[in-house]
């Protein structure tokens, strides 16, 4: 019964403690959203072109549905071939958009005729899951245009990216946010 | 009243609601469009424009002719007369040593030529260089002859086309034989000029008169000399045409009842059971044609059990009837056997492999050199992609050696000569290796161009080394350092 009564505290006791307590966990809230604040100003999450692997892991792993990651097409490194490994599936009976002949699963890229040879290909962002079928066609035999990155304008930049910790080439890393694009081949 | 609702309009209420639920419901249903997010995706939506892959243009032919101040080697005995050299093996017999590696400095560059943008290789008979150029400054193919001994022009004759910029412009290689040179342009344009004058001889356009459909990115099929013949294979309206080296008249044409397409791939000679055949790839199957005869250029045996739709490598033509093919974007190869039961032949797939499973060259052909295949291995060939491997035709699937990933060499040519590989990468590195089958044994490395995309093949000619980049071509002296 001692003992009981010995682990109670009176009203007082309770309101200081608490006080004591809200006070360092807000602190430490701050700190941290200070902390939070300040990294996410500064940098953001972005893939790295030449450590990619196209495992498809952006598509399944990222907090938002679809991904944050898309494909983004570098115009001025496409040959704008017709035969673009890209969008078609290997060894393609016939080079049209049916969509059994596509390499995306969603038809997300878009395919329109300029004139002959020269074909152009457009990446429709809405549709684009972030799985990099076409990113792997591409940089298998062609100019590798076509690349990964994460979103800015769809990312939410969380402190610890799930498709980083997925990632089994380590291609995510933070880049300053002034700068939040990493492109191969092409400077921008 | 209230016993009235109780029992009258209660029970009623529940079926009504329920009724009004289902109705709702199924107006729902009805008026709802499961998949009215969905896109379709079906052919034609590209807009493809009907007319594609020729030139429309006529050409003349002889067009245009320029003589210029060079003139040939002296004593040059030695030619490179053909895609992959005389004994399409693509190794120089010739009797030079060649040192393993040339120093510090590399080996000395006798002379060096600016090209237009393309993939286009030389070829070297008494002491002249030919290659078909494209001069995009007069929108002409132009062939133009080069001095073996200091580079300087000797002729050059062209006739226009618009060829538009498509992974670079130039592609083909020219064969020298019987006092003349043969080239194929990228729009399909055979022409035939003296060897020595650059006079002009004849021409034939595949698009315009054997309606061939030129394949994706242009034509890389380089020209066969056999004697007193040009073939080649223009698919469309014949698979295989064997021409008059002198007249330009054509003597036989190979049916192609199968409406087989032409390859980036070139004819290769074989004999088999005492019967001269040419191997052809074709986009759609494999071909035999006869080569000589009385069958001449009928078909001897035919297949379609690899067909892949891009193929840029030769047929490889190995002992006892195999030949080994190969391709890219995903293909792989495929290794067959030619049989002859009576007086019919047959042919037998040995083997088919993916890239990853097996030896596969995605646009170089590769060299049959002690029983043993070499090559680069195409760039979805896994961990070993792009790397310069040895395997045997027995067993495609086991590798005997690769440079391993330190050595990576791209889309570039390799050569054999003097018991060495060279092998150029993409970027105008030259690397020697020991020609051997047990290890790679790398032996010296060079940076000898500055451009990109060093895919033309290349040719030794008195122990000189021809090869290029995607814009200049480069003459080295593989006897001497710099």
């Amino acid at each position: 019964m001692k003992k009981e009564n010995d682990k109670k505290i009176d009203r007082r006791q309770f309101f200081r403690s608490g006080t004591r307590t809200a006070v360092i966990v807000g602190l430490g809230g701050l700190t941290a959203h200070a902390a939070n604040q300040a990294t996410a100003k500064d940098t953001v999450w972005q893939i790295d072109p030449n450590l990619c692997v196209q495992c498809e892991q952006c598509a399944e792993n990222c907090v938002l549905s679809p991904s944050a990651v898309k494909c983004v097409h570098i115009y001025d490194m496409c040959g704008y071939c017709d035969l673009c490994s890209g969008y078609f599936e290997p060894n393609t009976d016939e080079l049209n958009t049916g969509a059994e002949n596509q390499l995306c699963p969603t038809s997300a890229i878009t395919r329109t005729f300029i004139e002959d040879p020269y074909f152009k290909y457009d990446i429709d962002e809405e549709k684009c899951i972030g799985c990099g079928k076409c990113v792997k066609g591409c940089g298998a035999f062609g100019n590798g245009s076509l690349q990964l990155q994460v979103r800015h304008d769809r990312c939410v930049n969380c402190n610890q990216c799930a498709i980083a910790i997925a990632c089994p080439a380590d291609a995510f890393r933070r880049v300053p946010a002034d700068h939040p694009y990493l492109l191969r081949g092409y400077d921008i | 009243m209230k016993t009235i609702l109780i029992e009258k309009v209660l029970p009623l209420s529940v079926p009504a609601t329920v009724s009004l639920i289902g109705f709702v419901f199924l107006s729902w249903w009805i008026t709802t469009d499961p998949v009215k997010h969905l896109n379709e995706s079906i052919p034609g939506m590209d807009n493809r424009s009907a007319e594609m892959a020729g030139s429309s243009e006529t050409v003349i032919f002889d067009a245009y002719f320029e003589l210029f101040e060079g003139v040939p080697a002296e004593n040059s005995l030695g030619s490179w007369p053909r895609f992959r050299g005389r004994y399409f093996d693509n190794i120089s017999r010739e009797e030079t040593e060649i040192p393993d590696s040339w120093g510090e400095t590399g080996p000395t560059i006798v002379w060096s030529q600016d090209l237009g943008e393309g993939f286009a290789a030389p070829v070297a008979a008494n002491g002249r260089v030919y290659i078909l150029d494209y001069d995009e400054e007069r929108k002409m193919d132009m062939l133009r002859c080069f001095s073996l001994a200091d580079g300087k022009e000797i002729w050059r004759r062209g006739y226009e086309i618009h060829i538009k910029r498509n992974h670079g412009m130039s592609r083909t290689i020219p064969a020298v034989g019987n006092d003349v040179v043969v080239t194929i342009g990228p729009l399909g344009q055979v022409m035939c000029v003296n060897a020595e004058t650059g006079d002009f001889l004849w021409g034939i356009d595949l698009h315009k008169e054997y309606e061939a459909e030129i394949p994706l990115w242009y034509t890389g099929q380089c020209p066969l000399i056999d004697d007193s013949m040009v073939v080649v294979a223009p698919g469309g309206k014949a698979l295989m045409i064997g021409i008059d080296c002198k007249t330009g008249d054509v003597i036989w044409e190979t049916p192609n009842q199968n409406n087989w397409k032409m390859s980036h791939s070139s004819i290769m000679p074989m004999t088999f059971a005492n019967t001269k055949m040419y191997v052809y790839p074709a986009i759609g199957g494999i071909v035999g044609v006869s080569a000589e005869g009385e069958t001449l250029g009928s078909i001897l045996w035919e297949t379609a059990v690899w067909s892949p739709q891009v193929i840029a490598p030769a047929p490889l033509v190995l002992d006892d009837g195999k030949i080994f093919f190969s391709a890219s974007y995903g293909a792989g190869s495929a290794m067959l056997q030619v049989v002859k039961e009576g007086e019919q032949f047959t042919v037998d797939t040995l083997g088919t492999y993916t890239p990853k499973e097996g030896f596969s060259t995605e646009q170089q052909t590769p060299i049959y050199y002690q029983g043993y295949l070499f090559g680069i291995l195409p760039k979805d060939a896994g961990a070993l992609r792009t790397e310069f491997a040895c395997y045997h035709p027995d067993d495609l699937t086991q590798l005997v050696w690769s440079s391993g990933k330190e050595n990576r060499f791209g889309l570039g040519p390799f050569i054999l000569a003097d018991g060495k590989f060279f092998i150029l990468d993409d970027v105008g590195v030259l690397t020697v290796a020991e020609a051997n089958t047990r290890a790679y044994n790398q032996l010296a490395q060079y940076k000898i161009l500055d451009g990109q995309d060093s895919w033309g093949p290349m040719a030794i000619v008195n122990g000189r080394l021809l090869l290029r980049d995607s814009k200049k071509m480069v003459c080295i002296d593989l006897n001497a350092s710099s």
